[in-house]
């Protein structure tokens, strides 16, 4: 491992100036957004704050209106999910997206499936699917198991370990830790520790300003869809943070000679 | 050929109890699926080990079919054990045998608050007696490891500011509110020594310093087989030793204390300019990969330590140091600078040296204490009420609790 100096560190993904509407609706105005690897980077902010938006573009689902997408110093147009998977961006939506009657491997991988001529390479895949699940430490015991008999936090656990098939670079997790049991958020947040250790860059998205503290290096407040603050994990408190995302504290416009409204 | 089918046989068995214990509770379906034995290997196994008392089963419902979960057998009852971290929470539960069933740890914030950590410790151990098919009425009593000192009998944090958003929360009170069940408190350093001690690196000595390296630095003491928690609890807290008389002001109020020199923000800010920003884990992984600037940010932690637990050790005297806490695991990186240091300043006894060794516990080595301390005084009460517990001959450490 190389020790790099934080300074000259190339950023796996790097947002400037992403805008994004839907009529009168500004999902994403003038967005920006870095994220290192090895590093947890959380976005947070209020319901319609712009989360999903940007999840949405940088995954290739929608395309921005205004800005631009660098991957590793790069600018780049990911125009659809198949581009984002191709440039070693995944996502883990908030539905997981996972089908239900397909076991662990299946759902792994679902769509890019391992082939020798065109014969799928059942025991290869399955193989690779035990050694996803023990690099993450899940507790899922079979990788056979269909996943309709799994629990939320087990499909959360399926959900991220899919990222992990092919070579990733950057990881987007969408509300990861909603509606899971405790035992279950703890789960994923080991998960999420662990992918920061495999040197990949992280997004978190989510509400839970616990969960985000607890594993992030850098939280970025979104607000209305404008950037609202970024702060370093280790020196914000709570009540900064709040602060942030309710609108008590503002970032000043910073270009008068932008134009646009 | 025999031989080494009935080899092959005690293999399976193995594999078969420590998949039990790795995943809580499993059904005979997907104990075949994570062991990879064929099912009716996994039938008779679970069958001999059930008939042997090592796993219990009971009926439970898989994909809506009746279903066989398995389960490791415990005798009377369980105990949970929760260390609070200055970053992370470790919950626990073990029989009476001392034999863990299931384990779950969760990262925290920095500076989290005790009503969100104690609601979230509450619902872990609530998840982890289900993981394992038990109910709270199996749950004897909760002990909980705290990074600061407490008074036993409330839970109170007895130095105030050293935990923050834990000041005036009576710990013992809201745990036994909320889980009707006996809770005892003490201090995550106290708990690691006495784990250390009872199953680690210390088993039979009788005089004992366990230093926890971490976030913060702690030391327990055990003398003559009990834990040593002086009067107000604060026995061991080398935290708050002075070591730079120049240095800033520590978060209890005083100036230069050993946590200023050698805690989480001293230990990753000299790293900023050539590493970047590490969190301490970082620190800890590529110190033990070998990268020259993280070890020796740790060796020099370690010589700082070092220093305070030699005059430590000049009071206490102690057969044996043992070194734990996240640091421990960079190993002897820590753990030989603090070695000179404490040779270089205690007199040489000429008959036993003092040795310094690295836990055998890890990580874990408090939530271990934290389970020893409840299922001790269980056992202790079994015992001084009826004579059915076998084992008495074990207890101490119970004494302040």
């Amino acid at each position: 491992m190389s020790s790099t100096v934080a300074a000259t560190r190339v950023p796996v993904l790097a947002i400037r100036q992403v805008s994004k509407r839907f009529g009168p609706v500004e999902a994403l105005v003038d967005v920006d957004l870095v994220v290192h690897p090895h590093e947890v980077v959380a976005l947070v902010g209020d319901n319609g704050a712009g989360k999903s938006t940007l999840a949405k573009v940088v995954s290739g689902v929608m395309a921005p209106d205004s800005g631009v997408i660098e991957l590793d110093g790069e600018p780049v147009a990911i125009a659809s999910p198949s581009d984002a998977h191709q440039a070693g961006i995944a996502t883990v939506f908030q539905d997981y997206a996972l089908c239900e009657n397909l076991d662990v491997t299946a759902n792994l991988f679902l769509g890019r499936e391992l082939r020798e001529r065109s014969l799928m390479r059942d025991g290869e895949m399955e193989r690779v699917a035990r050694g996803i699940l023990r690099v993450l430490t899940s507790r899922i015991p079979s990788v056979r198991t269909p996943i309709a008999h799994l629990t939320a936090g087990q499909r959360q656990t399926v959900a991220i370990a899919r990222t992990l098939i092919g070579s990733p670079r950057l990881v987007i997790l969408d509300e990861p830790t909603a509606a899971l049991s405790v035992a279950h958020t703890a789960e994923v947040l080991n998960h999420i520790e662990r992918l920061r250790e495999l040197g990949l860059g992280v997004v978190l998205i989510s509400h839970n300003l616990n969960d985000v503290r607890a594993v992030s290096d850098r939280i970025e407040v979104l607000r209305h869809g404008r950037n609202n603050g970024s702060f370093d994990t280790r020196n914000v408190s709570q009540e900064e943070l709040l602060a942030a995302i309710t609108g008590a504290t503002q970032v000043p416009e910073p270009r008068p000679s932008d134009v646009g409204r | 050929m025999t031989g080494s089918q009935s080899s092959l046989r005690g293999a399976n068995r193995a594999l078969v109890v420590e998949t039990v214990k790795r995943y809580g509770g499993l059904t005979q379906v997907e104990l075949t699926a994570a062991t990879g034995l064929s099912p009716a290997t996994v039938s008779s196994i679970v069958k001999e080990l059930l008939a042997a008392g090592v796993v219990d089963t009971r009926g439970t419902i898989r994909s809506g079919r009746r279903a066989q979960l398995v389960t490791i057998a415990r005798s009377t009852g369980l105990a949970a054990g929760v260390d609070v971290g200055p970053r992370h929470l470790r919950v626990a539960l073990a029989d009476v045998t001392r034999e863990i069933v299931a384990e779950q740890s969760l990262p925290l914030p920095a500076e989290h608050r005790a009503d969100t950590t104690l609601d979230r410790a509450t619902l872990l151990v609530v998840d982890l007696l289900e993981r394992v098919g038990a109910t709270l009425d199996d749950l004897v009593g909760l002990g909980v490891g705290l990074p600061a000192p407490v008074e036993p009998g409330t839970g109170l944090v007895t130095v105030r500011g050293v935990l923050r958003g834990w000041d005036e929360t009576p710990v013992v009170h809201v745990l036994a509110k909320r889980l009707a069940k006996p809770v005892l408190v003490d201090n995550e350093a106290n708990l690691g020594a006495l784990a250390e001690s009872r199953f680690g690196a210390a088993r039979g000595y009788q005089d004992v310093v366990y230093v926890s390296v971490g976030a913060g630095t702690g030391a327990g003491i055990v003398l003559s087989g009990h834990l040593h928690r002086g009067f107000g609890g604060t026995a061991g807290e080398i935290g708050h030793v002075q070591v730079d008389p120049q240095g800033r002001i520590c978060r209890c109020g005083s100036r230069g204390c050993l946590d200023t020199v050698v805690g989480y923000p001293a230990l990753v800010e000299p790293l900023v300019v050539s590493h970047g920003t590490l969190t301490l884990r970082d620190v800890v992984q590529r110190a033990a990969d070998g990268d020259p600037g993280c070890r020796q940010v740790v060796a020099d932690a370690g010589a700082v330590i070092g220093g305070v637990v030699a005059g430590m050790a000049m009071v206490v005297n102690p057969q044996c140091v043992v070194v734990g806490g996240e640091l421990a695991a960079t190993g002897e990186v820590l753990v030989q600078p603090m070695r000179e240091a404490i040779a270089r300043r205690v007199p040489l006894n000429q008959i036993v040296a003092l040795d310094v060794v690295p836990g055998e516990l890890g990580v874990r080595a408090s939530v271990l204490g934290a389970l020893a301390m409840v299922l001790e005084a269980t056992d202790q009460a079994a015992a001084t009420g009826s004579a059915d517990m076998a084992d008495p001959s074990d207890v101490a450490g119970g004494d302040a609790g």
